[in-house]
Formats: structure tokens, sequence, C-alpha cells
């Protein structure tokens, strides 16, 4: 196998080693951890920062970040919701839905881009210019009602599998072939790893970052559609630290937030270990205080094993 | 007479790459030693050795007659060792005195607050027998780069540094800022402090020193004094052969292929106007801050002109962007390879195939076997070792980077190729291998610009060369008139004539 490409799978390897062990340890202090009902549970818990960190994956392997991905989601939720309580047919509210996150992706990226402003804080602007309107639109209160329709996709099943998870398993699927086999995903790479070189090299930086923040934006709206449609409503404050799970997910999953480089299945193993942790800790009756601290430790053991293993590879 | 500062048998390696053999250096209290060889011949190591930011693997280094170990930049303070780096390294937003007391900061109030004032008045002190004009209170950022020089320099003398070493100090200098600069390095060398000047002009070393020490790829050549030593000789020793023309086989056409009309940024480019031919070489030679760069990113797209036009192949390009002149048919093989060049973590495959991505797709998917192939075929014609176009291009020599890149601009179908500093960072063997391949461009009918600081360089390399002087083409010169003389000639800038701006 061609050295590069086993590099990257000896880190998703590694990961996926965590995964294992922390499934161990749960599966020997709980006899309900492993068991079906409950494995299903975890992915579905874990569906909705899935969907976030797919997109989050994307921005940080170009070289950004994006801080607005839970205001994004609650603006795209209400105003999604209106739509639908107003009486506008399903795929269409839903489409009108995902058009709010990509605008919302297109306006981070231009100011990024054609505003020459840094991604942190444009995003750090978006977090609160986002959740504003949102709490705007909505006077605050939550949207209720939502047609039974629409909230039978979210709440269906195939085969036992909930459909949240399948429609995150696809987008999944989608975003590694954009990564991996298009010309696009060559850009996010080279415009993180280099972005002097990538522009010199005749690669489009503007367009590549601005579908990258376009991308999280509408996996942004994926996940609110996800979120609403299970609970039948759609609250403004919808979303809160959701940025921060999808980052933690990134990088344990072996993104660099330096840029340049990251990974699709390691970003979802990441996800379902954090998933899990929650999860397990849950099922052991463990202080939500505790898990706090259990997620942060894993976070930082993760990026030290990371630190030391690649460090041996030069 | 104690001798100041000895070195004895250092020796270095990166890796399998060893880059100081076993080289002495004795300079004396006082004296103004140049230090001179081409790019790459191990002066720069050598003064990194030094300041301690190497480590040597074997040698001794003693200062007035005593053995002392340098393994840090902290232990060569202390021995009075300080270094004018040609990159200075100040902090631009701090006022002169702070960067003269960087790190040393002269404190009151039982060393909880810094004496601003004092650091002040010293650094006035240190200053009046400098450059008096210098304002201590002012931003270094605001200081032009031979201002610059002289705060270093005054900082070197609060450390109380008995040995000064200067790298390429004039490199961006005006000629009156040198002369300033050459009244400055006397006093301190009347003063007792000695000088170790790092140059590859005659003249500058010929007015300033009184020996120098001349290091080929690595090795002690002489140590020779001056100016009792013949030019000639210093040169002949400094470049190992006498200097004549190379045979120079050009496969220049009639036809222009790129042509240049007035094209200006700035101060930096002003008014260059030019033509290219297929299968012609043409060189860029001047010194650093002429121009050059800024020329050849002002051609492929990568800055934008204020005025002038490009012309390829008969068709205006007007768009100033590197997509439009790629497609146009330009492609820049950058000087800064790690910063401008390569994308370090990804393979070599997408490093080649950047800028012909979507030549290289089909239905908006990469065909990975089609790109594989292709970037093997070119990467076994450049002769990329090791050979394996799947790892990582950061993992590769400079010299491999550089035909991979080349690489690059072959499969994105480029037929002008612009080449900045080609060889720099690149050992001695892969250098006669970019010189082969930038032949094979030109016999191929690709016309190439080559932007060099080393003169045997671009007289091996090129068909014509143009000599750019403050931003200006100040001569073109014909297979028949390119000399290093002439090149020197046109080079300089003249004294009275009207200077650049600061830069």
């Amino acid at each position: 196998m061609t050295a590069f490409l086993s590099n990257i799978r000896f880190r998703d390897a590694g990961t996926l080693l965590g995964l294992v062990l922390i499934g161990v340890v749960f599966a020997s202090l709980s006899p309900t951890f492993l068991t079906a009902p409950n494995l299903i549970n975890i992915l579905q818990q874990s569906s909705i920062n899935a969907c976030i960190a797919l997109g989050m994956t994307l921005v940080i392997i170009s070289g950004g970040i994006d801080l607005s991905v839970g205001p994004v989601a609650a603006l795209s939720a209400v105003l999604g919701a209106a739509m639908l309580v107003a009486g506008v047919p399903v795929p269409l509210a839903m489409l009108g839905a995902l058009a709010v996150g990509v605008a919302c992706g297109f306006v981070n990226g231009a100011l990024i881009t054609w505003g020459g402003l840094q991604p942190f804080i444009v995003t750090l602007g978006g977090l609160s210019l986002y959740r504003a309107l949102a709490l705007i639109f909505t006077g605050g209160t939550p949207i209720f009602g939502l047609p039974d329709g629409f909230r039978a996709l979210t709440n269906g099943n195939l085969a036992g599998i909930p459909n949240p998870v399948i429609a995150v398993a696809v987008l999944a699927a989608l975003a590694w072939v954009i990564l991996n086999k298009t010309p696009l995903g060559e850009y996010f790479m080279a415009v993180g790893g280099n972005p002097e070189a990538a522009r010199i090299a005749g690669v489009p930086v503007t367009l590549t970052k601005l579908a990258a923040y376009m991308i999280s934006g509408l996996m942004a709206a994926v996940a609110a559609l996800i979120l609403i449609g299970r609970l039948g409503a759609a609250e403004p404050t919808l979303g809160t630290l959701w940025e921060l799970d999808a980052i933690a997910a990134a990088a344990i999953g072996g993104a660099s937030l330096m840029g340049g480089r990251g990974s699709i299945p390691g970003t979802l193993i990441g996800c379902i270990i954090l998933g899990t942790l929650r999860n397990g800790l849950t099922l052991m009756n463990v202080q939500a205080f505790y898990q706090l601290l259990a997620t942060g430790i894993i976070i930082i053991v993760a990026m030290l094993i990371d630190k030391v293993t690649s460090g041996k590879q030069g | 007479m104690t001798a100041r500062l000895t070195l004895r048998a250092i020796t270095k390696s990166f890796g399998p790459l060893q880059v100081l053999h076993g080289v002495d250096l004795t300079v004396q209290p006082g004296e103004i030693h140049g230090l001179l060889g081409e790019n790459g011949a191990g002066k720069s190591t050598l003064l990194n050795i030094l300041s301690g930011v190497f480590r040597p693997n074997a040698g001794q280094i003693e200062i007035d007659g005593k053995p002392v170990q340098i393994a840090a930049p902290r232990d060569a303070q202390a021995c009075g060792i300080a270094m004018i780096h040609q990159e200075l390294q100040q902090v631009p937003e701090l006022s002169v005195a702070q960067n003269i007391y960087l790190g040393a900061a002269l404190r009151r109030t039982g060393g909880l607050l810094v004496d601003r004032r004092a650091q002040e008045a010293e650094a006035r002190r240190l200053l009046a027998p400098l450059d008096p004009a210098i304002d201590v209170t002012a931003p270094v950022r605001t200081l032009r780069v031979a201002q610059r020089q002289i705060v270093e320099i005054a900082k070197a003398l609060r450390a109380n540094a008995k040995i000064i070493a200067m790298d390429e100090p004039t490199s961006s200098l005006t000629p009156a800022e040198f002369e300033r600069l050459v009244g400055v390095i006397r006093t301190l060398a009347a003063q007792g402090v000695s000088v170790i000047y790092v140059s590859h002009k005659m003249d500058e070393v010929f007015r300033l020193c009184s020996a120098a020490t001349i290091l080929r790829d690595g090795r002690l050549i002489a140590c020779v004094p001056i100016p009792q030593t013949p030019v000639g000789e210093v040169i002949e020793r400094m470049v190992g052969r006498a200097l004549m023309a190379v045979a120079h086989h050009g496969f220049a056409t009639g036809r222009v292929v790129l042509q240049v009309a007035g094209l200006s940024r700035g101060t930096a480019v002003r008014e260059a106007t030019f033509t290219l031919h297929a299968g012609e070489v043409l060189g860029i030679a001047g010194l650093v801050g002429s121009g050059r760069t800024e020329l050849l990113r002002l051609l492929a797209g990568v800055d934008r002109a204020d005025a002038g036009q490009i012309t390829v192949d008969g068709t205006p390009a007007p768009v100033m962007d590197p997509r439009a002149r790629i497609r146009a048919g330009l492609g820049l093989v950058p000087e800064e390879r790690k910063r401008d060049g390569i994308i370090r973590h990804r393979p070599v495959t997408s490093n080649v195939g950047l800028p012909a991505m979507r030549a290289f797709s089909r239905a908006g998917f990469i065909r990975a076997a089609a790109l594989r192939a292709r970037t093997e075929a070119l990467m076994r014609d450049v002769n990329l070792r090791p050979f394996d176009v799947t790892r990582a291009i950061g993992s590769f020599s400079g010299g491999n980077q550089q035909k991979a890149i080349i690489g690059r601009w072959l499969a994105a179908g480029t037929r002008i190729f612009l080449f900045d500093e080609p060889t720099r960072g690149i050992d001695v063997g892969a250098k006669s291998e970019i010189y082969d391949l930038i032949e094979r461009l030109a016999r191929d009918g690709c016309a190439v610009i080559v932007v060099s600081s080393e003169m045997p360089e671009v007289i091996r390399v090129s068909d014509r060369v143009l000599v750019m002087c403050e931003g200006r083409i100040s001569a073109t010169l014909g297979p028949d008139q390119i000399s290093e003389a002439a090149i020197a000639a046109h080079a300089i800038p003249r004294q009275g004539q009207t200077q650049g701006q600061p830069a």
C-alpha cells in the first residue's frame, strides 16, 4: 500500500482503536451498553453532531473554522418551521431551511474571502448575529405544531436503523467522495495546506473557501431539520455549543486546526467516541459534571497521542 | 598577539549531507575579515555555528585563546559574539531603544519596571557615533533597512560584542548607505571589535577587509591577505575555475511568444519592456531588490501591475490572476519553494496535478489512475529520487521538490516557464540536473525566464540576459555580450542617479 494512504489510514485506525477501547470499558461495566437498541441509540444521538462535524471537517481542512454553526442551525430551524407551520409543502419548506443554511455560509465565506477577515472573527460575529436573527424572528418563543408528515421523516426508520443515521451515513459518504475523489477536495487540502502556493498553482482559492463555508452552513441546516423533526418544535436557542462538539470530533478524528489535513472517517469515529462516552457514563449514572470532565480528558489525551505518534513518523 | 577568534576543523552535516568539511577561521582583534564563497559554500552554516544556532559535529572554537562551548545563542552572546543577519531580527512595532534593549531591559524600582528613559539615553549614546539621525523613540518599522542595520549594530555594542558577524549586509543598500556602513564598520574596528564580513561582492571586500577566508562546497580553500591578492585569483578560488564563457547551445527561434510593454508596479518594477522567443532562455540578473522577483510575479499574475501590457502568442493577457496566466501558458517556479511552491503534506501526484486537476477529471471526478500514470511518466523523465509519487512532497530534498514543481507545469501544458532562483537551496548534484532540464525545455520549444543572483548560473543557462537595476531594465545583453563584468556594470546603481524609495 502506498505510504501516504497508509499514513492516513494509520491515523484513522488509531481513532477506531480508541473507540473500541472505550467500548470495551463500558461493555465490562454496564450490561445494557452492548445491546443493539443502545448502540443504535448512540448512533442516533451522535447523528446531529456528526452532521455538523462533517461540514466543520471540510472547513478545518481548508484552513478555516466555523464557530457559527449552532446559530445557523437555529436560524434555519425557525425559518423552516415557520414555513412548515404556514402550510408550505414539506419538501419546499425543507429546501427553504437548507437554503437559509447555505446563505449564512455564503455570508461567512464572502466576509472571509472578499472581506479579507479572519475566519475565527467572522464566524464569532456570525455566532451572535444569526442567533440574534433567530431570536428576533421568533420573539424568543419556540415554534410548535410541525406537521406529522415532516416529523415522520426524522422519526421513521429503515430496517430498524433510524432515518437520521441513514441520512448522516449518506452525507458522510458524499463528503468522503468530495474530499478524496474530486478536484474540490484537492483544492480544500491545497488551500488549507498552503494558501499562497495553491494560488500560484492556479487553485481557485476564493471559490474553494466559499464552498467550504457554504457546505458547513448546509450541514448545519440538515442538523437543524433532524432536531426539529425529533422535537416537533423549533427553539431559537437550539444548537448552543454545537460548534465545540463538532470541532472536538474533527480534531479527535485527525483534522489539523492548522489546515490541510483531516479525514471524514476519522471525524465520524470522533463523533461516535463523544456519543459513546456520554451514553456510557449516563448508563452508569455518572453525574453530568463528570461527563464533562471525561469529555475534556478524552479530547486532550487524543491530541497528545496524535502529537507523540505523528512526531515519530517525522 | 592572541587571535580574537579561532575556529579549528569545524565539521557539520545535516543528515547525509555534509556541508562543512573541517573549516578553519582565524580573526584578530580589530580586524575586518572577509568570509567569501558562492551560495551554498557553507558561509551561513559557519555563522550559524558561531552564533549557537547549529552545533558542529566536530571542531573547536577559541576566543582570546580560551576554548569555549557554544551550544545555544545565549552562549554566543556570553562570549561576545553578535550576528547581523540578512533578515534583521527585530520587533517592528517596538521603538529603536526597546529593540536595542530587547531581552535585557534596564530596570528601576527594584527591577519591576522598565526604565524607558535610561534605555533611550543609552541608546542615543550608542547610536551617536554610528548614525545620530536615528530617533530612538521611533518604531523600528518606520526606519529604512540601512538604519535598521545600524540599530542592530548598536544592539551588538550594547551587549559588549567583541566579534560582530555581518551576513551580506549590503544586499539591499544604496551606494550612499553603503558608504555610511563602511564608516561604521571602520569605527567598530578602530575600537577593537572584530568584524566578520560575509559577501560575494569583490569591490566591498577589497575596500574593507585586510584578509579573507574563502570557502567552496563546504571546504576551506584559502585564507588570503587583502588587497595583496589579485581580485581574479580570489574569484577563481571562490568559484573553483577560471572564469570563461561557457559554450552555450542556444535553441532560440525567431517566434515571439511573450511581449511585455511598460509593465510597472510601484517603484519595484518600472516600465519593463522586452520580448521572449520560443526556445529561448532569458536570464534576468541584478542585485537583490532590483525588481527581478517582482517582475516574475507580475508576469505570473501573482501580483497586480499598475500599468503595462502582456501579450502571449499575439493575444493580450489582461487578467492579473494566476489562473488566467496559467491558461495563457505561463507557470511560475518560485524562489521560496516551501512558502510559494509546495503543499507539504500532499503527495507528489496532488502537487503535480494541482493546476490541471480539471483536465485530470471526468464528470467531476479525478481520474486517479490517469493522474498517477502521468505524474509517474513526468517524474521518471525528470529523475525524481526516491521514485515514489505517492509520498508527501515535503519529505523530498529541495532539488527533487523543484523537479516536481517543474513537472507540475509540464503537466499543465505550460509553454513559458518563469524560474526564480531555480537552484537556491539545492545541492550541487541536483543543480546540474535542473540546468539540464532548463535546456531541455528550451530544446522542446518552450520559452524560459531565469532570475538568478548567481552570475555563473545566469551566464551558463541564458541566451540573452536582462540586467535590472532599481526596478528598471538597465541593459539587454546579447549572446556575445554576456559576461560578469558587463552584468555587474549595469546592475550597480550609479552615484548621483535617483535612488529608489526606502524599502
